[in-house]
């Protein structure tokens, strides 16, 4: 008969907030049991389901693609469902909101304006040459797709967000996880929607807040890259500043 | 029970010093190490100006012990700012497809890194083949 | 879903002009700068695989008084100002140091006054 041995447990230290009963977020503290299989997520929700009912946080596919369950663990902006407890044993977890974003309640942040920023930079394929349906599907060669295969990839989990200071202090700057569908359309062999999306980001919120810190693609669950998709338009803002000016005084 | 009321934690006000955003720091001031240099030519630009009792001044204080040890400061300055260089210049860039796949970063870091490198050493080589001939 | 065509376009910034001065001169430092520093600052002050007589008076005149001398002279020292005045802008701001109009005059203003001694020094050197 094999040996019942005392299930281990490990401290999770959790930001609580909830408006109608704190003024401010104060830190809860959850002895949670845990085996060497379960992430943080698990976790979360062992303590939602045994520990304390009221505890709130975003999740859904468990399997890092969804990009919900985004927050500050032990201080690094990570999936909770991608960090695992094993890793971070025997230690206390310490688990807040991600930063940079207004808290909501408990783990769970405002959203509302990254929304409105993807919303802004026109998240779309604007076809340089429309085809009608009888004219057949738009072809484009695996290399010209490689141009824009990261930058596709993005789960809009925000971590990019919480790791970049110039967010942090200026709210209204575009940001990473924008940028970088903004290039996964504007690199697109079929789009032509350069200028327009370049319209947008031209200004002192657009990427001209960013200073190169490159945390935000170190911090990237899927290898984005968005660091790549902010820089590389800055070169090509730069070169629209000057032909711009070419351009109006051709047109006048 | 739904009242909203979003609580914003405040940037720290040293975020800056702290990990990870120290090398970042750290980077950027190596850059402007760099004016240190710019204004030590300025400074000898001055005194050539001023005429030849001024640069013999200035040429005098280039030969000292304390002018040695901040150009080598510098250089390890310019050496990193180099070095840092080249790692940032492929975010600056778009994803270059060659033969079907994507170059990597890493790669064009280190090739540009080599490149800078062989020109330092090239110019060195002029100065050198200059001062032997002329 | 709001859609992009209502708001205004950003105001543009000019800020592309202060980056592309920074990616030159910091080009410029990549390519060149550890071969200046040790060349100026170690090799020919002391005689080290470079001759000291580079340094002269006289030999120094004839690059300063130089056309193209005047050019290089003028392009490296210019450049690296821009390049550590925008660096030190964005690391002073980064720090909260000051507020950002006064930044601007301190970084942006300096390096454009030291270009003008700079250029203003080289023609008073004369050809």
């Amino acid at each position: 008969m094999p040996e019942m041995t005392a299930p281990k447990t490990i401290e999770l230290r959790v930001l609580r907030y909830c408006p109608s009963r704190d003024s401010a977020p104060a830190f809860g503290s959850f002895q949670v049991p845990y085996t060497d299989d379960m992430s943080v997520l698990q976790a979360l929700q062992q303590i939602k389901a045994t520990l304390d009912g009221s505890l709130a946080f975003r999740w859904s596919c468990r399997m890092a693609v969804c990009g919900s369950c985004g927050m500050m663990i032990n201080g690094e902006p990570r999936l909770a469902c991608n960090t695992f407890l094993r890793d971070l044993a025997p230690d206390a977890v310490t688990i807040e909101p991600l930063q940079n974003f207004p808290i909501e309640r408990d783990l769970v942040v405002t959203v509302g304006d990254f929304v409105k920023k993807i919303e802004s930079i026109y998240p779309y394929v604007m076809p340089k040459a429309p085809k009608t349906i009888e004219q057949g599907t738009y072809l484009q060669t695996p290399a010209e797709m490689e141009a824009y295969a990261s930058f596709a990839d993005c789960i809009n989990c925000m971590l990019c967000y919480a790791a970049c200071p110039q967010f942090g202090a200026n709210p209204d700057f575009i940001g990473p996880g924008a940028m970088a569908l903004l290039q996964r359309y504007s690199s697109d062999s079929r789009d032509g929607g350069q200028q327009a999306r370049l319209d947008r980001i031209r200004g002192e919120d657009g990427v001209w807040s960013c200073t190169a810190v490159g945390i935000c693609s170190e911090v990237c669950p899927k290898q984005v890259d968005p660091a790549n998709a902010v820089n590389q338009n800055k070169s090509k803002s730069a070169l629209d500043f000057f032909l711009s000016r070419l351009r109006k005084e051709t047109v006048s | 029970m739904s009242e909203s009321r979003p609580y914003l934690r405040a940037q720290p006000r040293h975020w800056w010093a702290h990990s990870p955003y120290r090398a970042y720091t750290i980077r950027e001031l190596s850059g402007v190490a760099l004016a240190l240099y710019a204004a030590i030519l300025l400074a000898g630009l001055a005194s050539l100006a001023r005429g030849p009792a001024a640069f013999e001044t200035y040429r005098q204080f280039l030969a000292s012990p304390l002018s040695l040890l901040i150009h080598l400061l510098l250089l390890a300055a310019a050496v990193w700012h180099m070095w840092t260089w080249f790692q940032i210049l492929p975010k600056t860039m778009p994803k270059l497809v060659w033969r079907g796949r994507l170059i990597r970063q890493d790669v064009m870091s280190l090739t540009a890194t080599v490149v800078a490198v062989v020109c330092s050493l090239l110019l060195l080589s002029l100065f050198i083949l200059v001062g032997a001939y002329l | 879903m709001s859609t992009p065509n209502d708001s205004p376009l950003p105001k543009r910034t000019i800020a592309p002009l202060f980056w592309l001065l920074f990616g030159a001169g910091g080009m410029l430092a990549a390519l060149f700068g550890p071969a200046l520093i040790l060349a100026t600052g170690v090799m020919i002050p002391f005689g080290w695989g470079l001759p000291q007589r580079f340094d002269s008076y006289a030999n120094v005149l004839a690059l300063a008084r130089n056309p193209l001398g005047k050019l290089v002279l003028l392009a490296v020292i210019a450049l690296l100002f821009w390049h550590a005045a925008e660096r030190l802008f964005l690391t002073l701001k980064d720090m909260r140091a000051a507020p950002v109009w006064l930044l601007r005059w301190l970084t942006y203003g300096v390096a454009a006054v030291l270009t003008v001694v700079t250029l203003a020094l080289l023609l008073a050197i004369g050809f």
